[in-house]
């Protein structure tokens, strides 16, 4: 990377014209640009401050920059350095801490959950851009009741709009009026949505919620400019405009996304409260940045790469800084034996483990027929597939070690998250497999290795896979392996990535592969994957069990406490006995960055926070040597 | 008949062929084209918000109205936006040609050139060993696929040698040509150059056997003359119809090349937009593809009859 | 032919095949290449009935074992493999609520009835292993068997379709000619990759699914020669002659005109099978290629993607050396063919 000097217009700005003499404004304009001329020349001449600059890539591309309208992580990520949010994650909080960002406080929920009230801090703006005709627009509490109303206007078609649907009083009926008037009438007064003054919203609930505010650490749900909806109209994706730490500076679609610092960002500094001075990473972080003004970086430039091997090669050639979620295929390579490799080491590259709060797993039907049904026949067969996976290979062979066996479908690191909670009957046991089988009746009886159903009828199990790349590849064939030696026969069967969306929803499938990231860090989050209401919607194995449900409506009036734990518990031990899923892993992923790099701690709620990171500028360009 | 009524007539016959692809896919779309919607109604979604988006990409519609629809998209080249990116199909479409091209015309430039020149030169020296063993080593080089000589080229060159970046491309030109293009170009050509060699070296011992040539060497004239001024003549003719027909190729690229070394071109567009289901993207590469096949097939018959004043115009 | 007035006698004209064979004796390196083709097919018999290579599937040694001539086991890990939990309990109890709960005895009892698996033996791994553990060598050699009969199938199904269009447009021409020639510019319009895909969205992901999308897009070339070879046949006294005697047109088509095209046909066969068996390498990296459970060389190929930068070689050595030996093996040999069986280039 060269030198560029600092942009001379910074030092030339023209204040309003002043009637002088025309002498004297000839003079003094002579001597400004000398000045000017000076000035970067001198930068020219010093090498005086390097750009810093941070150079890293995202392993699948974005789509764009419309974060109501799309919704894929990536994407979501870009948005989150552009725009505000109301609330955040603190930075070095863990577990997950909500902390305002656009709001003076984090609103509390008010009788008994069914209300909150967001004060907005004033005095915050968007950064400039042409549909505000020069204006500097302040962001107001309008912004977010705009932004609300956005999210559920069918012309929008969100697939985001599940974090308001159903929840606020008054917004599905004006969505359902706008839905048959084929317009959204955004004048039009909502009752769950009060304004109460320029800088206070009102949001009433229908029914109680304490998991409601996380989803206003997403992108969103951040207050948006209907300036700029308007002016921009369907290019929208391409103009994000917030008033976060950086802005959108170039955009070669799933190539490359430019960054560059908003020099309007108002005055942030790190929050240190939450620091912990045992761990070593707080540790670099309150050291590098703290009582600085953020952000630090003055651009940022990502480069989406999905092939694996020249995104990990782009880093080891020192061609990016970041290497966010190392390939797992090279996780072996960089940490053999858990010890960063000798050879990184030597180049002083740091390496962050970070157990994602996710997991992978195997969803059954339990619909379907032969695989699907709550008696004691159908729930063995489950079982008996569950414990003939050999999950120990694939923790191994395909993810390389770096994984975790989970446990329930709660991932670590998220609120309601038992560390002591052990599965049972989840692990590789293909004795008890092929035992349960006999005892009810799954046999063998033509011979010809493979068993039938009790009543006589074959046996043949559907492996739904999608047809595009080969993600699920060696899952699939360690699946069919796993069977055949218990003695099951299973097919795997590859469709269109569309259809196999469509066919996990609508419940056309026996067995399919699936993986959930947390949206925020409650156990919910993962739990409604099993509510029997939600069938079709995000309940694809189509779990309706009546115990379930009832213990999760208890807990979702519930905020967080032993009590809600207790219930979390049970809900996972009739998810154990019923097996609706075969769980998966928790992957963890290593992020590498290169000695210059500082301020690094990945938060688990989000991909990228780059306004908390650093470069030394002067150690890059000697790196590069 | 002259010039004018055979391009007519040829322009005419474009018109049921154009017509036939955009049945094909249209068809096949339709048929095995994987259902969008549910791409984009993202993790939790429910049947009424399908029904919307089904709504708002024009899917619901009978199959005989959104065919007339896609009949006036080609008329009129708007074939509206991206259903995935939302991006303008016009903008996608030229975005990606300039990556593509910087790729394939210097292959297709270094690759003739190279080509024709050892054509001749093993041409001299045809039936010797040299000859024998620059065959064999073309067969040879030919039965390695694709796949392996990216994987190991991208390996050895960019990360064990350091001579080339592993990946990437820029938006600046010249830095593409000069930095990012190199290592790409140069797989291209060593894959693409022992079929055309081989080809060449039989175009031009063909021409090699005519009389003409006996003559002119029984005129005295060097082996020299002979080569380059009569033999390379007339083997241009049959050397560049097959150039030409590599041309429409040249607008689709590799989309193995493109997909490894992270170049945004049509290639992998083609591959982005069938995994996504993104029938807008592809009606128009493959109409734009389509269209440009034909036009190439068309300029290159007429450029051989007019070079080769011994074949009429049929 | 007796001699009546003193004339030499005449020997029997020998038919094109016999003169081809004749000449392609004399060619030495030809000589070879069928030798080493032939060795192939004889493995691949081997391999399909199952003499050799039927335990490829088994897990025999530790993952990416390194290719040795010493006796090696299968060192399977039973220290704790991924990321531990330290703070973990005994597994949970669901007895009160687990509809299996009433016959847990019963589960109990056989469960202890059967046997743990025996200790594996030990193999000898000139190629080493790959990240199951299968051996390569048994990998490839049945890779080789599915990848050329995936070609053979294929290019057998490219020239039957091939043939058969280009015979009824050359032979016929007037609307059937046109109607051919129309849909041969429909399908050479479109991008090859996305007729693959498209064909290949159409079926599942199987064995006859990739030699449907081989053979289906890829009978034009064929389709063009044969049609060619009809159009100037057709008019020839020999088929005037046959007409005048009553053939059909079938008869015309298909025992007096297609003997003499079989040449050609011949030589395109072989031309198709080292182009599928390319194909097949690619289509197998997008993911549409032999089903999961099968191996082919372009499944091994998508795996050395990322086990080159870890430093495993040995399978694209493995399957990269087979390859390349048998598809130079039968360029060699078609180019012989050609040159053998080409009335033009003879003196």
């Amino acid at each position: 990377m060269q030198n560029r000097p600092l942009p001379s217009r910074l030092f030339c700005r023209n204040d309003a014209a002043m009637a002088q003499p025309a002498l004297i404004k000839t003079f003094a304009a002579m001597l400004l640009s000398a000045t000017c001329w000076l000035a970067a020349g001198s930068a020219f001449a010093q090498d005086a401050q390097p750009l810093k600059v941070l150079r890293t890539s995202f392993r699948v591309a974005e789509t764009g920059f419309d974060c109501q309208r799309l919704s894929d992580v990536y994407s979501n990520d870009v948005c989150a350095q552009i725009f505000d949010t109301p609330l955040e994650y603190d930075y070095l909080a863990r577990p997950s801490k909500l902390v305002p960002s656009l709001l003076r406080e984090v609103p509390v929920p008010e009788q008994g959950g069914l209300v909150y009230t967001f004060r907005f801090k004033p005095g915050i703006y968007f950064a400039a851009d042409e549909a505000f005709k020069g204006v500097k627009r302040e962001i107001v509490a309008a912004d977010l009741e705009y932004s609300i109303k956005r999210l559920v206007d069918p012309a929008m078609s969100s697939p985001n709009s599940w974090q308001v649907d159903d929840r606020i009083v008054g917004l599905d009926e004006l969505a359902a009026k706008a839905k048959k008037d084929g317009k959204f009438d955004y004048q039009a007064k909502v009752a769950g949505l009060q304004l109460l003054d320029r800088y206070t919203l009102k949001i009433t609930l229908k029914k109680p919620d304490f998991n409601f505010l996380y989803v206003f650490a997403m992108p969103t749900l951040t207050p948006l400019a209907h300036e700029v909806i308007e002016y921009y109209k369907d290019d929208i994706t391409a103009h994000p405009v917030g008033s976060g730490p950086f802005k959108l500076v170039q955009w070669v679609r799933r190539s490359k996304i430019v960054l560059e610092r908003n020099p309007e960002y108002r005055e942030e500094k790190l929050d240190t409260t939450y620091a912990n001075p045992n761990d070593e990473w707080d540790r670099e972080v309150v050291k590098s940045i703290a009582g600085k003004k953020l952000p630090l970086l003055d651009r940022i430039e990502i480069y989406p790469i999905e092939a694996e091997q020249p995104r990990f090669l782009a880093f080891i050639n020192g061609e990016h800084d970041l290497l966010p979620e190392t390939p797992p295929s090279y996780a072996a390579q960089v940490m053999p034996n858990g010890k960063l490799s000798p050879t990184l080491a030597a180049q002083h590259v740091r390496a962050f483990v970070e157990l994602q709060p996710e997991l992978t797993y195997d969803s059954f039907n339990l619909d379907d027929p032969v695989v699907g049904g709550y008696d004691a026949q159908h729930v063995a067969l489950r079982r008996a597939m569950a414990m003939g996976f050999n999950r120990g290979q694939e923790i191994s062979i395909i993810r390389r070690n770096s994984a975790m066996a989970a446990q329930s479908p709660i991932a670590p690191g998220i609120v309601g998250y038992d560390p002591t909670f052990t599965a049972v009957d989840q692990d590789y046991a293909p004795a008890r497999a092929k035992a349960l089988l006999d005892t009810y009746g799954y046999v063998d009886r033509d011979g010809d290795g493979y068993r039938e159903q009790p009543d006589g009828s074959p046996l043949s199990i559907e492996y739904k896979i999608s047809s595009g790349g080969l993600s699920y590849l060696m899952l699939s064939q360690l699946w069919e392996k796993s069977m055949r030696a218990i003695g099951i026969r299973l097919n795997i069967v590859t469709v269109q990535f569309g259809d196999l969306i469509r066919d996990q929803k609508v419940g056309k499938f026996q067995l399919t592969g699936a993986a959930w990231i947390a949206d925020y860090p409650d156990a919910q989050n993962f739990l409604q994957l099993f509510y029997g209401p939600n069938t079709g919607s995000s309940n694809n194995a189509r779990f309706r069990l009546s115990a379930f449900d009832k213990l999760y409506e208890q807990a979702i009036a519930m905020p967080d406490s032993a009590e809600r734990n207790a219930l979390y518990r049970e809900m996972n031990r009739y998810i154990l006995a019923y097996v609706p899923w075969k769980l998966g892993v928790h992957r963890s992923y290593i992020h590498l960055m290169r000695p210059w790099v500082k301020g690094f701690k990945k938060h688990p709620m989000y991909h990228s926070r780059f306004k908390y990171l650093d470069i030394d500028a002067v150690a890059q360009q000697a790196g590069h040597q | 008949m002259n010039l004018s009524t055979f391009v007519m007539r040829r322009l005419l016959h474009m018109i049921p062929t154009l017509l036939g692809v955009m049945l094909l896919i249209f068809v096949l779309f339709n048929w095995v084209g994987g259902d969008p919607a549910y791409i984009l109604a993202g993790k939790i979604s429910d049947p009424k918000q399908i029904e919307n988006i089904r709504t708002q990409l024009g899917v619901n519609q009978p199959y005989w109205v959104q065919f007339w629809i896609f009949i006036k998209q080609v008329c009129t080249f708007d074939f509206g936006r991206s259903w995935a990116t939302n991006e303008l199909v016009s903008d996608v479409l030229l975005t990606r040609v300039v990556p593509t091209l910087t790729i394939m015309v210097p292959v297709l430039l270094l690759e003739t050139i190279l080509a024709v020149l050892f054509a001749v030169l093993v041409a001299y020296v045809r039936g010797t060993l040299t000859d024998r063993m620059v065959m064999l080593g073309c067969t040879v080089a030919m039965s390695i696929s694709f796949l392996v000589y990216i994987i190991v080229c991208q390996w050895l060159f960019g990360f064990k040698l350091g001579w080339f970046p592993v990946q990437g491309w820029s938006d600046s030109f010249i830095t593409n040509l000069v930095r990012y293009a190199p290592l790409p170009i140069l797989l291209a050509v060593m894959v693409d150059l022992a079929p055309s060699l081989r080809l060449y070296r039989s175009f031009v011992l063909d021409e090699m056997n005519h009389d003409y040539v006996r003559t002119a060497r029984a005129k005295g004239l060097s082996e020299n003359t002979v080569m380059l001024k009569h033999v390379l003549r007339n083997a241009a003719i049959p050397i560049l119809t097959n150039v030409g027909i590599a041309l429409p190729g040249l607008f689709v690229g590799s989309f193995l090349l493109e997909v490894f070394f992270s170049i945004p071109g049509l290639g992998r567009e083609v591959v982005e937009s069938v995994n996504r289901s993104d029938f807008p993207v592809m009606k128009a590469i493959t109409v734009y593809l389509a269209v440009l096949t034909m036009l190439t097939n068309l300029l290159v018959d007429v450029l051989y009859r007019w070079v080769d004043p011994r074949v009429a115009f049929k | 032919m007796s001699s009546v007035m003193g004339m030499p006698v005449a020997r029997s004209s020998e038919g094109p095949w016999r003169l081809g064979w004749r000449r392609l004796r004399r060619d030495h390196v030809a000589m070879w290449s069928l030798a080493i083709t032939l060795l192939f097919i004889f493995i691949m018999l081997a391999s399909y009935t199952g003499l050799i290579a039927r335990n490829w599937n088994a897990e025999v040694a530790a993952s990416y074992a390194e290719p040795t001539f010493d006796k090696v086991t299968n060192t399977d890990i039973h220290s704790p493999i991924g990321i531990q939990r330290p703070e973990a309990g005994p597994p949970v109890d669901i007895s009160d609520i687990d509809p299996l709960a009433p016959r847990y005895q019963e589960w109990r009892e056989r469960t202890a009835k059967i046997q743990a698996v025996q200790a594996a033996q030990a193999v000898r791994l000139p190629l080493g292993a790959d990240q199951w553990g299968h051996d390569v060598l048994a990998k490839t050699i049945k890779g080789s068997e599915i990848s050329i009969t995936v070609g053979i199938v294929a290019a057998l199904l490219a020239v039957f379709v091939g043939t058969a269009l280009g015979a009824l447009a050359g032979y016929f021409g007037g609307w059937i000619d046109t109607l051919l020639e129309w849909l041969y510019n429909v399908l050479t319009s479109l991008p090859y990759i996305l007729l693959i895909l498209a064909v290949a969205a159409v079926f599942s992901r199987g064995f006859t699914t990739i030699i449907m999308i081989l053979g289906l897009t890829g009978w034009t070339g064929i389709y063009r020669l044969i049609r060619a070879e009809y159009l100037k046949h057709t008019d020839r006294a020999y088929v005037r002659a046959a007409q005048a005697l009553g053939a059909s047109h079938a008869s015309r088509m298909f025992r007096h005109i297609l003997p003499n095209v079989s040449h050609v046909i011949l030589v395109q066969f072989s031309q198709n099978v080292v182009g599928f068996i390319k194909a097949e390498v690619i289509l197998s990296f997008l993911g549409l290629g032999v089903p999961v459970d099968m191996v082919s060389w372009g499944t091994i190929f998508a795996e050395t993607q990322e086990e080159l930068v870890l430093g495993k070689w040995w399978q694209l050595v493995a399957a990269g050396g087979s390859m390349a030996i048998l598809v130079t093996a039968i360029s060699m040999l078609t180019d012989a063919m050609r040159d053998a069986l080409d009335p033009k280039l003879q003196e």
